[in-house]
């Protein structure tokens, strides 16, 4: 599959599960992306697992700008406070609209399953076509003998379990949101 | 708390209650028809059958090593740091999981939801041993608080009105709850159960995959619980079925590929989630969690070395079997499984949970193939519930009566054709002259009067044969017939009509006499020594002469003389002599006009309009479809589609007489769907399926009226 043909099964895809997805060209879009929807959803806090200390210093002014919370890790320790998880994903699944995320580090963890909502940050060159081409990079991590946490996210937390009516938000994330980010090369 | 019946005349009345539930009688209805017009949707992007198929092959290559790869995934496993035990039975494993949590000061414990911990009665266990267990997926945590055990391995709540889970919530939360929302109520269990996350020391989880390769867990899910529960807590224990042992990741991305689309209908679920060894854990000392792996055998691995029943152990629990099934749809999951329910839990119920909670469960199969359809590992779900059934009969040590009834008289030919003349005289008082027997006597009245019965022929098809038969000088073709029971002794009419169509295309047709009963109804009844004595007498009657085809206008007996037969005689050291020549040779009344006599279209238009009941061994056991709906058209009348036309009309053979309140259900919705298509004429190629249709017509005096597809040809010639 070519790169636009990548893009745009991903984007219906995910789309069809409700993941919420933008085609932007910097991390710090993302950021203000993070930023902007907090306040439009009028929510306070904000964590960013896992960003690298440049982009959490410009999230950080950002948030102190339009008066949100970027929280400090352990994230545990804001375990009941948690609105919006900020992360990077690892990998695409074009076929399912699927995002994979080592998720090894429990700050990650935390902040992917008890906020309200996710945004997902993937570099669009981490699309891939399916399982099969993730296989050897998952196999990877599995076959380390070491710890590993690895998640596929396809959508927001949903159940059907009462007269199978489709709910969406049950324990983990009621929104995922993922935006494709176009200048990051692997 | 779970109360399987331990006998017939407490299940009868279980199933009685169950079938008067209205909530649940129209919330499984609709389910079943939703879940089955889904599927082409769900499988438009990927080839079931080919998946299947290499699902079914991969188990089957790991299943005779399972103790192997659980050493080797202990091996990966310790390495990352995970504790790895085994349990010999549910006890054991009960035991291993109290001792982890004593040992590590645990009081409160969060589940996600595991098949497996509801086999060993895990909660019971640990409540008694004085700790505080929730629950956590939505379904399992509205089951617990009314005490009830899964109605569905998926939707385990699926029996519950949004307005009795409102009830419950409110009991809980001890303040009003807007039960007519649904997402109102999904946000109490958000409220409510999001500190217990917090609060818990130990979450236990069940597994989808153990990838041996690895040591590494797989674990597919929807709600996001089983997350927290393996990240909050310190401790984390999996228990896991040996069968759930598996090379590979390749292994487990080809189920995850099917899994979540045969049990939910997505492509895959929200969270699939692979875990390895002890992970980060920040609230601890060590930094780490305490990580367990608990694997179960609780019998599995004897299965593994059954020759019949180790094809159960391919299952991976999508809960398709009973989303299909006829009878789940009328009486849900509590009346039809112990833990595990529907066709997969009428087996492993046995080996599981004992002969006591499967010797009444493991009667309401109704051999309707449909679960067999819809499995995606390929198990041959019904013919391996008449086994299990065979299994109870032998540790119970009785036969049952029926059992010896049938296993006296169809064994003798003579004597059972001799029982089935003198029926004709014993029905002649309650017939009064008709051909539908519409009123039984009264004791007989109330639990099987939803039909009007078809009254025996006074002569027998086999007695009128010398007489019809034509005898052709230079024929096309030479056919022999294999009437089957219920056109010999009930129809004889279709074989004349058959004999009408079969003379213009100067085709002979020869009537074994020496043939008898297809041995079906023993089979359905576990009469397995019946059954192959049986097979061997039509074997033998048709050996001989040489025929070109056997044709035979019943489809039960279709299906079960062309795969049965193979099965019955499967274990022997050497095949049953000429039964491949016998069963190549038969084919089924709508293949043999379409592809063989080659009907043709009339140019004749007719107004009637024809809808068209799909017998389930006709287009599940032979998987032929298209041509009795082309021959319909092609004799010059009205095609009209109907609703659910392939799903079962309840008849089943014996199965309507042993549950005549289910079958008479499954017959209504039939009716109902064929009254709504408009349809003049009920057309259908099986001749049981025609006494069940045409008797329940009858009884609503209903002016469609039921035809075998032979008679609407042969009214066209």
């Amino acid at each position: 599959m070519n790169k636009n043909n990548l893009i745009q099964t991903m984007t219906e895809k995910a789309g069809a599960v409700g993941t919420i997805i933008h085609e932007i060209s910097s991390v710090s879009q993302a950021l203000q992306y993070a930023v902007d929807l907090n306040k439009e959803k009028k929510l306070k806090t904000l964590a960013c697992p896992g960003l690298d200390k440049e982009d959490r210093d410009m999230l950080m002014n950002l948030c102190k700008a339009s008066d949100l919370d970027l929280l400090e890790e352990p994230l545990r320790d804001h375990s009941s406070c948690l609105d919006t998880a900020l992360t990077w994903v690892d990998f695409g699944i074009a076929e399912t609209g699927t995002l994979m995320l080592a998720s090894d580090s429990e700050e990650i963890r935390i902040a992917t399953m008890l906020a309200s909502i996710h945004i997902a940050m993937l570099p669009i060159s981490k699309i891939r076509t399916d399982t099969s081409a993730i296989e050897a990079d998952l196999n990877d991590i599995l076959k380390k003998n070491s710890p590993s946490y690895t998640a596929f996210i396809t959508g927001a937390s949903r159940t059907a379990d009462i007269e199978r009516v489709l709910a969406i938000g049950v324990h983990g994330p009621v929104e995922l949101h993922l935006l494709l980010i176009k200048e990051i090369q692997p | 708390m779970i109360k399987t019946a331990q006998d017939m005349k407490s299940y009868k009345k279980q199933l009685h209650q169950a079938l008067n539930d209205s909530f649940l009688r129209s919330a499984l209805d609709e389910f079943n028809t939703a879940y089955r017009e889904n599927r082409p949707n769900v499988y438009k992007d990927i080839d079931f059958n080919s998946i299947r198929d290499s699902l079914a092959e991969n188990k089957d290559r790991l299943i005779p090593f399972l103790e192997v790869l659980y050493e080797e995934f202990k091996r990966n496993a310790e390495k990352a740091g995970t504790f790895v035990h085994r349990a010999k039975d549910a006890r054991e494993a009960n035991e291993i999981i109290a001792r982890i949590a004593r040992e590590n000061q645990v009081k409160k414990i969060i589940k996600s939801k595991t098949m497996t911990a509801e086999e060993t009665f895990l909660n019971d266990y640990l409540e008694e041993q004085g700790f505080m267990v929730t629950e956590t997926d939505l379904g399992e945590w509205i089951i617990q608080l009314k005490h009830e055990g899964p109605s569905h391995m998926v939707m385990p709540a699926i029996h519950l009105s949004r307005y009795q889970v409102g009830d419950l919530f409110e009991e809980q939360t001890q303040s009003k709850v807007e039960a007519e929302n649904i997402d109102k109520l999904v946000k109490v269990a958000r409220h409510v159960l999001r500190p217990r996350f917090l609060d818990a020391e130990m979450g236990v989880t069940g597994a989808n995959f153990a990838l041996a390769d690895s040591g590494t867990l797989g674990l597919v899910t929807n709600e996001g619980n089983m997350r927290l529960c393996t990240t909050l807590p310190r401790v984390h224990v999996a228990l896991v079925g040996f069968d759930k042992l598996l090379a590979d990741l390749g292994s487990a991305l080809e189920i995850l590929k099917i899994l979540p689309r045969n049990a939910t209908g997505q492509a895959i679920t929200s969270y699939v989630t692979w875990i390895k060894g002890a992970n980060q854990c920040l609230n601890t000392s060590s930094q780490k969690k305490q990580m367990h792996v608990v694997f179960l055998d609780n019998g599995r691995l004897s299965i593994s070395r059954d020759p019949v029943f180790r094809t159960a152990l391919r299952c991976i629990r999508c809960g398709a079997c009973a989303n299909v099934c006829p009878i789940y749809s009328k009486v849900g999951g509590h009346k039809y499984g112990h833990v595990y329910i529907g066709a997969i839990g009428l087996i492993l119920t046995l080996f599981y949970h004992g002969k006591e909670n499967d010797r009444a469960i493991v009667k309401n199969c109704i051999n309707c193939q449909a679960c067999k359809e819809v499995c995606p590992v390929g198990i041959d779900l019904p013919h391996l519930i008449k086994k299990t059934y065979a299994r109870v009969i032998k540790e119970e040590g009785k036969t049952p009566v029926k059992n010896f009834i049938l296993s006296k008289v169809m064994k003798n030919r003579k004597l059972f054709h001799f029982i089935l003349r003198k029926a004709y005289l014993a029905q002649q008082p309650l017939a009064k002259g008709k051909p539908m027997i519409r009123h039984l006597p009264s004791f007989l009245e109330k639990n099987h009067g939803f039909r009007s019965l078809p009254v025996i022929a006074k002569t027998p098809l086999r007695d009128q044969w010398e007489t019809l038969s034509p005898k052709l000088e230079n024929p096309s073709l030479t056919i022999a017939l294999f009437a089957g029971c219920a056109m010999d002794f009930i129809y004889p009419k279709h074989g004349k009509d058959l004999l009408t169509l079969l003379k213009k295309a100067n085709i002979q047709v020869d009537f074994p006499m020496d043939q008898t009963c297809c041995g079906l109804p023993a089979m359905m009844a576990a009469e397995e020594k019946t059954a192959r004595a049986l097979a061997l007498q039509n074997i033998k009657a048709f050996t001989g002469k040489k025929y070109d085809y056997i044709l035979t206008l019943c489809a039960s007996c279709a299906s079960h003389l062309t795969h049965n037969y193979g099965k019955i005689f499967k274990e022997d050291k050497e095949p049953a002599k000429n039964l491949e020549l016998f069963t190549n040779k038969i084919i089924d009344f709508s293949s043999f006009m379409d592809k063989v006599y080659k009907f043709s279209q009339t140019s004749q238009s007719l107004t009637k309009k024809v809808a068209y009941h799909s017998p389930c061994h006709l287009c599940r056991g032979l998987h032929v479809t298209k041509e009795p709906r082309a021959l319909i058209k092609k004799a010059g009348y009205t095609y009209v589609p109907s609703k659910d036309e392939d799903v079962c009309c309840g008849f089943g053979g014996s199965y309507s007489v042993d549950f005549p309140e289910i079958s008479s259900e499954i017959l209504k919705k039939k009716l109902d769907n064929v009254e709504a298509s408009g349809a003049d004429i009920l057309v259908t190629d099986c001749p049981g399926c025609v006494m069940q249709l045409s008797g329940g017509m009858d009884k609503r005096q209903s002016p469609v009226k039921v035809l075998h597809l032979v008679e609407l040809l042969a009214e066209k010639e």
